[in-house]
């Protein structure tokens, strides 16, 4: 009890610090620490599924991508041009009505009864163990295969805003570093780690926490780590293998759910083989993630401005 | 036993705390980016803890936060560099970087953010 009056109160404070305005730089340092804390919440709430998912994506890559956001905020204005008075009243004001509608909202709703004990009824013909991934890709698979292409059309979102002429580059700015240097050096340590936890949240998400997202962010900042060590170069966003792993995971959803036409219904997974179904179905889906999500931090392409 | 681990991540959060001070305090952008990894650190032995309170799943969760809680200072030092995609390593070391800048950022409603001006603006 004491512990979650600390964790709640250390959480509030270090939000109140991202948000109160003193700085771009101390806000995004805050909210890296604010995933690592709300990380621990969720595991004290049992949902370890969403506190993985939580520090991987709020204390690992949005991280990466708000500080190089910061950096570049920088330069491209010469430090400093780019920053205005916002007026912080207005912004408040309905910063605070959307809190509070939003709470009303929660408030107004009959007490919840759950859905604990229906999912753990249909367990046995789910064909995995662990009741969250059982609920993403086979009760709710719906939710789970549109998810998927949001992710992509988030990618072509940013795609879209490449200048013309640069149009077939490889992803983001180029990356470089000095040879046998620290950054270069970490480079090569960490991969291979973080390609054995990557591939072992897939496997373990069957059973227990873990899955594809949590898998697939990991192996996202492995390939990053490797961009921006300078080891790899990025892939040229034309590329046909680019393309294929990119729409892979909706692809492969999208190719078991009508074929689950045939057995009663869209999506539906006979329980005989729902496990291969679903791993195929992970598999396939950690790929397209990974390389979605690393797109995305990346960012479009610009070969050789440096801006 | 609950009690003791309860004391110790209690412990724990509390050192964090102090790390979260300097992550206020600064006064350098390094000051700041040392005390997150700091608190990434410390809360791998927090998850650590709380997965002997309760589910030993957890321990996954520390290990995801051991491997990318450095990801974090991959990309300040990337953002350091001359051109924002090499590596400080690649010139001559930027002791402004470790400097405080006194007036840049205080506990003054500025309402905009530190400047890097000479450290990472500046081409070498």
């Amino acid at each position: 009890m004491l512990l979650d009056v600390i964790l709640c109160g250390m959480i509030l404070a270090v939000a109140l610090a991202a948000v109160s305005g003193l700085g771009v730089f101390r806000a995004v340092v805050f909210f890296v620490v604010h995933g690592v804390l709300v990380s621990m919440a969720w595991l004290r709430l049992d949902a370890v599924d969403v506190a993985l998912a939580e520090a991987a994506i709020g204390a690992g890559l949005t991280g990466v991508l708000l500080l190089s956001a910061v950096a570049r905020l920088e330069r491209l204005a010469g430090g400093g041009a780019w920053r205005q008075r916002v007026n912080v009243l207005p912004a408040g004001l309905a910063a605070a009505g959307v809190t509070g509608a939003l709470m009303w909202a929660f408030l107004g709703l009959p007490q919840p009864a759950g859905l604990g004990a229906e999912v753990a009824a249909a367990l046995p013909r789910a064909g995995v163990e662990n009741p969250v991934t059982a609920v993403l890709l086979n009760f709710r698979g719906w939710d789970t295969l549109l998810e998927s292409v949001v992710l992509l059309a988030a990618l072509v979102g940013v795609w879209a805003l490449t200048a013309d002429d640069d149009w077939g580059a490889r992803a983001g700015v180029a990356q470089h570093a000095a040879p046998g240097g620290v950054l270069e050096g970490f480079g090569r340590v960490l991969p291979p780690l973080g390609l054995m936890v990557g591939v072992y949240l897939v496997w373990a998400g069957a059973a227990g926490p873990g899955g594809a997202f949590q898998g697939g962010t990991v192996l996202a900042a492995v390939a990053l780590l490797l961009a921006m060590a300078g080891l790899a170069p990025a892939p040229r966003v034309g590329a046909p293998a680019l393309r294929l792993a990119l729409v892979a995971g909706p692809a492969v959803f999208l190719g078991v759910g009508v074929a689950g036409l045939a057995w009663g219904g869209f999506l539906r997974l006979p329980p005989d083989i729902a496990k291969p179904l679903i791993l195929t179905i992970e598999a396939a889906l950690t790929l397209s993630i990974a390389v979605t999500l690393a797109l995305l931090v990346l960012g479009r392409p610009e070969p050789g401005d440096g801006a | 036993m609950i009690g003791w681990l309860t004391f110790v991540a209690v412990g724990l959060l509390l050192s964090l705390a102090g790390a979260l001070w300097r992550v206020w305090r600064g006064p350098a952008q390094a000051d700041r980016m040392m005390a997150a990894q700091l608190v990434g650190t410390g809360g791998v032995g927090v998850v650590m803890v709380l997965a002997a309170l309760g589910d030993w799943a957890a321990l996954d969760v520390a290990l995801v936060l051991a491997l990318l809680a450095a990801f974090a200072a991959v990309a300040f030092v990337k953002a350091n560099s001359a051109d924002g995609a090499g590596d400080p390593e690649e010139r001559a070391p930027d002791t402004a970087l470790l400097q405080p800048r006194a007036g840049r950022e205080g506990d003054t409603d500025r309402g905009g953010d530190e400047g890097r001006s000479g450290a990472g603006g500046a081409a070498p």
